[in-house]
């Protein structure tokens, strides 16, 4: 990307050496910081206007609702860490949602028979459409905005083929234990979800692709001259985020026990709006999978509370929107940016 | 919420290129049938082509229409792939391109079913139908002030559907399960849309009658299983133990609603929903829905075609028909436990069979206007 870019990444890597050494917290460290103060501050407002916001039950309401949107966020951040942008996930969780119910269903419609391979089958197919998004960015050199969008089409229109219009239901109860077991308050999909946000930080952090990203996305030119292959990584970069939408889509199956060719309607505001409010940096090279789950549990704590705090319905698309930008304008650092596009 | 106004700004937009385009298109329409010899004065057809012009084929509402249709055609002894299908894919444009299209194919000579996509757009469809001296029956979308009499036999009827009355049904088969007394709460679409509207209205046409019954909350979800599972459960954060009832104003949603207290563990709340789609009569038959409504497009599609139909051949003459005839409300077909397993055997394991010259038969009266018009 810009100078402006790795300039920015440079001064990140000089935050986080001060917070190291714990000296007086910086503006950098605040700044680190303010997309979970922004949370920590919401919830302390919503609970002053209605206490019964504070409660082990809606908390375990708000991770539910936050379970899918999670996977599609820490996907996205993948992307919008190097720098690009990805707009498929709509389409890419219509597919896996509908093929996971189509091969669930037609191989016996129960965890406890050989329909698990569903599972797998849908991770894989995740990465596959993950990889073709990528190719079809890196090959066809289409920009990764409009690339990502048209296959994002491509996934819906697959969907309503595969399904013809119609809904499939999953009723297992194995699978839905997903949602209806729960473990010291909070459904069994909410530990799978902080599993695979575990796994997406050591790839983040402890994997040479995960660097990579951070790499492309603080310098692209930089990195390139430094040797490294930035297409390919940005093809690994869309193919580790299909995985993450197919996770995404069982999630959102197993929490409705609906797959529909609308089963990802909805997932690209949350997600994006989600990542850049926890502080990840449009323009790359800042932020990660944290932010995102901080980023997820605003928006989710927003609408939640809209509604626990009785606030009229013409009203809250308004507010969420006034506190996004205002989220927006406490995490992430603009000063150094010279130029927003 | 985004889709809210996501939506409404892409209505907005495409109302207003649809007008101007729509009103260039009716304007040429005119000119163009004249030019090409349309004979207008022709009294009716012989053999008539028979067109079904909807939105698109992947929701099951409409794939039901075609049927509707597809049944109608091979009732007059015409191969099922006879009914032509224009498909608009949403576009106004399209919809008014496919019928002068259609129009121009066969000379006028032809039937046509059709939904106009948006309200402004009837008026053109309909006046270049007209001009060409072909017949046409509408559903669904026309401005209140276009009328099938004003166009004498060639614009033979409208048929809508009022989800007022089955709405406010629905909400009382709830109160009375709820024992007459404690908090509902109404899970609706998407603000603008007049079905949402309707129904939300119809609830609450039917609390005027039950004092001991609140209306707790009243939040849109969309449309949207997802967004409706959401609003549900930050009901039970805000009202809790108070939520007696669940008011849904479709079928999707109302699932959401059921799977959003499954999650919680919470069952025997009676919950209401719209549309009788297969799945909710299923529901509606385990006790885990109270009740939908059904409209049947099926019946709707075969009889929009057949009232097109027979007026262009001259077995019945539209102008000399009373107004109820030619503009009328469709049936709406309340499902409960206790008649759900009837109506599946019916109208969803079998396809009944109807008479398609029973034009008005099954009709719900004539279509009524806001004082202002």
């Amino acid at each position: 990307m810009s100078t402006s870019a790795s300039d920015t990444a440079a001064q990140g890597r000089v935050a986080m050496q001060q917070t190291r050494a714990f000296r007086r917290p910086s503006r950098e460290t605040l700044i680190r910081w303010a997309p979970l103060l922004v949370l920590i501050a919401l919830v302390v407002v919503f609970t002053a206007i209605n206490p019964a916001f504070l409660s082990l039950r809606n908390f375990g309401r708000i991770a539910i609702a936050s379970t899918p949107a999670l996977m599609v966020a820490i996907g996205v951040t993948f992307i919008i860490v190097m720098g690009s942008i990805d707009l498929s996930m709509e389409g890419t969780i219509a597919v896996c949602a509908c093929v996971f119910a189509y091969f669930f269903l037609s191989w016996g419609g129960t965890l406890l028979s050989t329909a698990w391979v569903a599972i797998p089958l849908t991770l894989l197919l995740g990465a596959v459409l993950g990889l073709l998004n990528g190719l079809v960015h890196v090959l066809l050199r289409i920009p990764s905005f409009m690339a990502s969008l048209a296959m994002g089409f491509v996934g819906i229109g697959l969907a309503i083929l595969i399904t013809r219009g119609e809904k499939f239901l999953i009723e297992d109860e194995v699978f839905r234990g997903l949602v209806t077991y729960r473990v010291l308050g909070f459904p069994i999909m909410v530990y799978l979800a902080l599993a695979a946000l575990v796994v997406a930080w050591f790839i983040q952090s402890y994997t040479r692709l995960g660097r990579n990203f951070y790499a492309v996305g603080g310098g692209e030119e930089l990195a390139h001259a430094s040797g490294l292959d930035v297409r390919r990584v940005r093809v690994m970069g869309f193919m580790l985020a299909g995985v993450f939408y197919a996770l995404a889509a069982l999630f959102a199956v197993g929490r409705l026990g609906v797959a529909e060719s609308v089963s990802g309607a909805n997932f690209m505001f949350v997600s994006i709006t989600s990542v850049v409010v926890g502080g990840v940096a449009l323009w790359g090279g800042i932020g990660g999978v944290w932010n995102a789950l901080v980023g997820v549990l605003i928006v989710n704590v927003i609408n939640n509370g809209m509604v626990v705090i009785g606030l009229p319905d013409f009203l809250q698309d308004g507010v969420l929107g006034f506190l996004v930008i205002v989220a927006v304008v406490l995490s992430t650092d603009r000063r150094s940016v010279s130029f927003v596009k | 919420m985004s889709t809210f106004i996501r939506d409404f700004i892409e209505r907005e937009k495409m109302n207003r290129r649809n007008f101007l385009l729509a009103s260039a298109a009716g304007m040429g329409s005119l000119v163009i049938p004249s030019a090409f010899g349309f004979d207008r004065a022709r009294a009716q057809l012989v053999d008539p082509q028979i067109a079904w012009s909807y939105r698109d084929r992947a929701s099951p509402y409409w794939l039901a229409i075609v049927s509707g249709g597809e049944t109608f055609v091979e009732s007059i002894g015409r191969p099922r792939d006879s009914l032509v299908n224009l498909i608009n894919e949403g576009s106004s444009e399209k919809s008014l391109a496919d019928i002068v299209s259609f129009l121009q194919a066969t000379g006028g000579n032809c039937a046509i079913a059709c939904d106009a996509n948006d309200s402004p757009n009837a008026r053109p469809i309909v006046e270049a139908v007209a001009a060409a001296g072909a017949y046409i029956s509408t559903i669904w979308n026309k401005t209140d002030d276009l009328h099938p009499w004003d166009f004498g036999d060639n614009y033979v009827s409208h048929m809508t559907w009022s989800d007022l009355k089955p709405s406010e049904d629905l909400a009382r088969a709830l109160f009375d399960a709820m024992g007459g007394e404690g908090g509902v709460v109404h899970i609706g679409g998407i603000p603008a849309n007049n079905p949402a509207i309707e129904r939300l209205q119809g609830l609450r046409n039917a609390l005027v009658d039950y004092p001991n019954i609140e209306l707790l909350d009243a939040q849109p979800g969309d449309w949207d299983t997802q967004k409706a599972a959401d609003v549900m459960s930050q009901f039970l954060t805000r009202y809790g133990d108070q939520i007696k009832g669940v008011h849904c104003a479709n079928d999707v949603m109302a699932y959401g609603a059921l799977e959003a207290m499954r999650a919680e563990g919470i069952s025997g709340i009676p919950v209401t929903a719209y549309d009788g789609n297969p799945e909710a009569v299923d529901l509606v038959m385990k006790g885990d829905l109270l009740g939908t409504c059904f409209t049947n497009p099926h019946w709707g599609g075969g009889i929009t075609a057949a009232l097109a139909y027979h007026a262009a051949i001259g077995t019945f003459k539209p102008s000399e028909e009373p107004p109820e005839h030619r503009e009328f409300y469709g049936p709406t077909i309340l499902i409960t436990q206790a008649d759900a397993e009837n109506f599946k055997k019916e109208f969803i394991d079998a396809t009944p069979t109807y008479d398609w010259t029973d034009f008005w038969g099954p009709t719900n009266g004539q279509i009524q206007y806001p004082a202002s018009n």
